[in-house]
Order: structure tokens, then sequence, then C-alpha cells
């Protein structure tokens, strides 16, 4: 059972991206984002949606909205079991305004967020959580 | 334990046991100061009458209490005060009660030097007293009274920390204000757009001018923004690695932004971080901004007056 | 299938919607391919406006068109990309170099009239 405050939204191909972009909107309505804001997560989600379907094939992207004392904000966790990263360090760097190439956008996505985490192992999967916070 | 907050300035056991033990304020202070209750009870009316005259035969402090209503709740009030400091139980609410006072005198504006003033005029009347009501026993006259000083001085260090508390408080609150002023965002001529920044820039400030620059693009149709940063003493590399972002971002909705008065400090600064100059138009002061802006968007200025036409 | 080409005289305009799927994408490229060919059009705007979010795919995607319109001879420009895309897109670090941007679709036709220099913008 899903909680109430958790949306899930399988991603097994393209249109499943917007998909999980779209529905994020929803779920943050009456949180107290700015435009910019929802932006930036919609776009992390993207990235990150945009992985799995590329590299994994299939996965999903699991949106919940948390609380931590007063403070409120979502977490977006995209995890799939497709082949891993293997050098997460070099993933992982990159320059801060070179223009980007091809690319798993993982430090942008990090960027684009408060918190983020990736736990990556060749051959079983990757998960990715990352938090954004109400200001 | 959530308290009150409206007092601002607050003690804690351990601090309240630190300030007794440095006035060296122990177990037979409490016993003078019950031992001198009786004698303090009797003459607080009359030090009270004697104190108020005093305080308002000055101009300065009497022009607190005109009104003969508030003379009255403070005289009160006041009395209350003094019975209270020989009535033993010196605790925590004790101290709390303190500092309350203390803010409301600091709230209606007395200065220190009065609230010190009436301490020091209510201990030399109680000195007096205290020599009359114990003539056959100087000694105790002498004990209780050096116990009420203690006392007393731990009551002025509580109000004046609400005092500086308060001071520190409106310091904060007006700096908050200053950092959250919004950056202008002025529209100068059709299709440009003069962006003044005064002051320290943050990354949170400097984000909240990104947004509130692209959103001005769009509303004005810009196609200039002349960002003038003559006011910037110094960034850091975040805060250039925003700037470049700023431009970056107006480019891609069509408009070039031009940095003025970048002083030597900042462009080092910028060098530093890797922030390619090259690929941003920079000048000198703001003017060389606005011409520059100008010449982009095909204005030509001409003067057609002398300085000396300009006023007749 | 979200996007709509429209022709203005030597002109293509063409509307790329957030709900675009891959499919759609390349359709849209491969109608602007054969519609710069048919009518030997000189340029080509790309209007995001209707875009919610602009990441590392969709600006790729966005290049490969540019340079596809590019080497078919005519120019190319995107326009109405919003502040917030904006915003997202330089943290992001997508910058579009090499591209040029408008504003919105009234600058970019006068852009394509006045005759843009090739690459990057104007100024």
């Amino acid at each position: 059972m899903t909680d109430p405050g958790e949306v899930v939204v399988p991603i097994r191909a393209d249109v499943d991206v917007v998909v999980a972009r779209q529905k994020i909107r929803g779920l943050v309505s009456d949180l107290r984002f700015s435009g910019n804001e929802l932006t930036l997560i919609a776009t992390a989600i993207s990235e990150v949606a945009r992985n799995i379907v590329s590299y994994a094939g299939n996965g999903e992207i699991v949106m919940r909205v948390i609380q931590r004392g007063q403070r409120r904000g979502i977490t977006v966790v995209a995890r799939d079991r497709g082949p891993g990263i293997a050098d997460i360090e070099r993933a992982m760097k990159d320059g801060f305004s070179t223009s980007r190439g091809l690319g798993l956008g993982l430090p942008g996505s990090k960027r684009l967020m408060d918190e983020f985490e990736l736990v990556s192992e060749v051959g079983k999967g990757t998960e990715i959580t990352m938090t954004k916070w109400e200001r | 334990m959530a308290k009150q907050p409206s007092v601002g300035a607050e003690i804690s056991e351990q601090e309240l046991v630190r300030r007794k033990d440095f006035l060296e304020f122990r177990d037979d202070d409490l016993a003078n100061l019950a031992s001198i209750n009786e004698v303090a009870r009797r003459y607080a009316d009359s030090v009270i009458e004697d104190f108020y005259k005093h305080l308002l035969s000055f101009e300065e402090s009497g022009a607190f209490f005109r009104d003969p209503q508030v003379l009255e709740r403070v005289k009160r009030a006041q009395q209350e005060y003094f019975l209270r400091l020989t009535q033993g139980n010196y605790n925590l609410a004790y101290a709390e009660n303190r500092l309350k006072i203390g803010a409301i005198h600091e709230r209606i504006g007395l200065p220190v030097k009065a609230y010190l003033g009436m301490y020091n005029y209510y201990l030399r009347a109680v000195a007096t007293r205290l020599a009359e009501a114990y003539q056959e026993a100087p000694e105790q006259a002498r004990s209780g009274f050096l116990s009420l000083m203690k006392l007393t001085f731990l009551d002025i260090g509580l109000a004046i920390d609400t005092y500086i508390n308060s001071r520190e408080r409106t310091i904060r609150e007006q700096q908050e204000a200053i950092q959250e002023l919004p950056t202008p965002v002025l529209p100068f001529r059709e299709g440009m757009l003069l962006v003044p920044i005064i002051g320290l820039i943050d990354s949170q400030r400097a984000r909240f001018l990104t947004e509130q620059l692209l959103g001005a693009v769009r509303a004005n149709r810009a196609k200039v923004v002349v960002m003038d940063i003559t006011g910037v003493q110094a960034i850091d590399s975040k805060v250039g690695n925003h700037l470049v972002q700023t431009v970056e971002a107006a480019r891609l909705m069509g408009a070039v932004v031009v940095l003025a008065g970048v002083s030597p400090e900042i462009a080092q600064t910028m060098v530093t971080v890797g922030i390619e100059l090259g690929r941003m138009t920079t000048v000198g002061d703001l003017q060389s901004g606005i011409e520059r802006a100008e010449e982009l968007l095909g204005y030509t200025v001409t003067r057609t007056r002398t300085r000396s036409q300009v006023t007749q | 299938m979200r996007a709509s080409i429209l022709k203005q005289n030597r002109f293509l305009i063409a509307s790329v919607q957030g709900s675009m799927s891959d499919a759609d994408l390349v359709e849209l490229r491969d109608e602007l391919a054969s519609g710069v060919r048919r009518h030997r059009s000189t340029g080509v705007i790309i209007d995001v406006t209707m875009l919610d979010v602009m990441d590392s795919f969709a600006a790729r995607t966005l290049r490969g068109v540019a340079q596809m319109v590019r080497l078919l001879g005519a120019e190319c420009i995107v326009v109405g990309i919003q502040p917030e895309v904006a915003f997202s897109m330089v943290q992001l670090g997508l910058t579009l170099e090499g591209m040029t941007t408008a504003l919105d679709l009234e600058d970019g036709l006068d852009a394509l009239e006045a005759g843009v220099s090739g690459q990057g913008n104007l100024l």
C-alpha cells in the first residue's frame, strides 16, 4: 500500500519521463515552492528519469512529501536494476559552467537539489535520493 | 521548557548560579537579608516617597513619570520590588522577573544611566535607614547592607542584559532588513534594464537577484541589462559563479548583460575562479555601461545645451 | 503528436511542447528538414515557450535540430525560454552554446529578417 503522500511513477519509456515531472507539480502544490524551485525539481526528476530509460531500461521514480521539524520538503527516489555505475566519482565530477556534452547529468541534478545521495553497484542497479526543502 | 520569548534575554539555572558565585552571594547573605526584612518593610514607604521626589526633581528622569496614573502604578511596582529584595528565595523565577522588569524599562526608553542612578539612590537611602535602625548593632546594619548590595548588583546585571539584548536584536533585525531589500531592476530605456547592486551579495541574494532579473527581462522585453556592481566591494567564488550564470541565463532569453563597475579586486577574483572575462561584456563604470548598452540598442545621445543653459 | 510547424514567408516556425515524446521530437526534426528543403526556407524558429523543463536530453536534441537546419542552409533561432527554465538550465550547465536565442517569436522573426550572423547572438 502506498501512502497518500507518496507518488510512484514506473519508468519504462521516454513518455514516462514526462509523466514523472508532471506528477511532481500536483504533489507539491501546497508546499511553499516558488515557480523557479518547481522547475528545478522537475528538471532534476527529468534528468534522473531519463537516465533510467537510457541506461537501465526500466525502473521507478518515487516522490514523497517529507517533514523535518517545522520544515517540509520533497524527496525523490529514482531506482533501477540496471547495469549500475562503475566509476561513481567520475560520474559525479564536472566543471562548474562548462558546456556539457553527453553524460548522466548527475552533478547538475545534485546542484538543482538541496540533498543528493547516490548508491550504485555494477550489475545490481542504481538508487538516487534527492531532496529539496521549502525555504 | 518553552518559555514566553517576550523578554528576549533569558537566563539558565547554571548561569544564575555562576553569577551568584561571582558576587559571592551565599547562604549567610540569605540570612542577613532575612534579618533586615522587618526593618525594610517599615521604611519601604518613606524610601519610595523620597526616591520619586528625587526622580521628579530632575528634568530628564522626571519626564518619564509625568502622568499621575503612571506614577502611581510605578510607585506600587517599585514598592513591591524593594520589599521583594529581602524576602528570600532568589531563584530562577526571581531572575526571570528581573529580566522582565528590565525589558519594560528599556521599552519605555529609560536610559541605562537613569536605571543605575535609581539603584544608587536606593542603596544610599537604605544605608542611612539601616544605620538609624541598627544603632545598637552596627555590624548587623553593615552586613545587611553588603548582602543587599550583592543582590542589587545581581539585579543590575540582569537589567543591563535586557538592554544589551534588545539593542542586539534591533541591530540584527536591521541587518536582515537590509539583506532583504530587493535589488531594484529598473527599466531604463526601451529594451534596457538597469540593475544597481549595492552592498554585500551572498549566494542567496545573488540567486534571488537572478530570478528577479530574468523575470524583468521577460516583462520588459529587455535586450540589454546593465548590471552595475560599482557598489560591491568584493565577491567570493560562489557569487562570481552566480553572476556568470545570470549572464548565461539572460542570453538564453535573448538578452545581453553588460557588467559595469568591475573593480580590479573583483576582476582578480573572477580570473582566479576561472571565469572567462573575455566572454562577458564588462566595463569599468556605470556611464560606460549605459553608453555601451545604448550603442548596442542603436541609440545616439546628442547634447544640445551647455552647462550654463541647464538652469536658465 | 504535439508539434506544429507554421510557414511565414521564407521562415518556418516550430512549437515544441513539454509533453512531446522522443518519437514526437524525431518526427518534428524530420518534418523541419523536409520543410526547409521543400520551401527553401532561409530561417527556422524553434519556439519553446510551452516547454516546462529543459533537461540535458532536450538540449541535446535541440542542438541536433539546429545543426541539421544549418546544414540545410537555413538559420536557426530558439525562442521562448522561460525565466524559470533558463535559470534551471544554467544550474544544470546547459548553455546552448553556439545557438542563437531570442526572447520570443516577435524578436526571433525580427532577427531572421535582419539577418542573423550565423552562430551565436546578434550582439
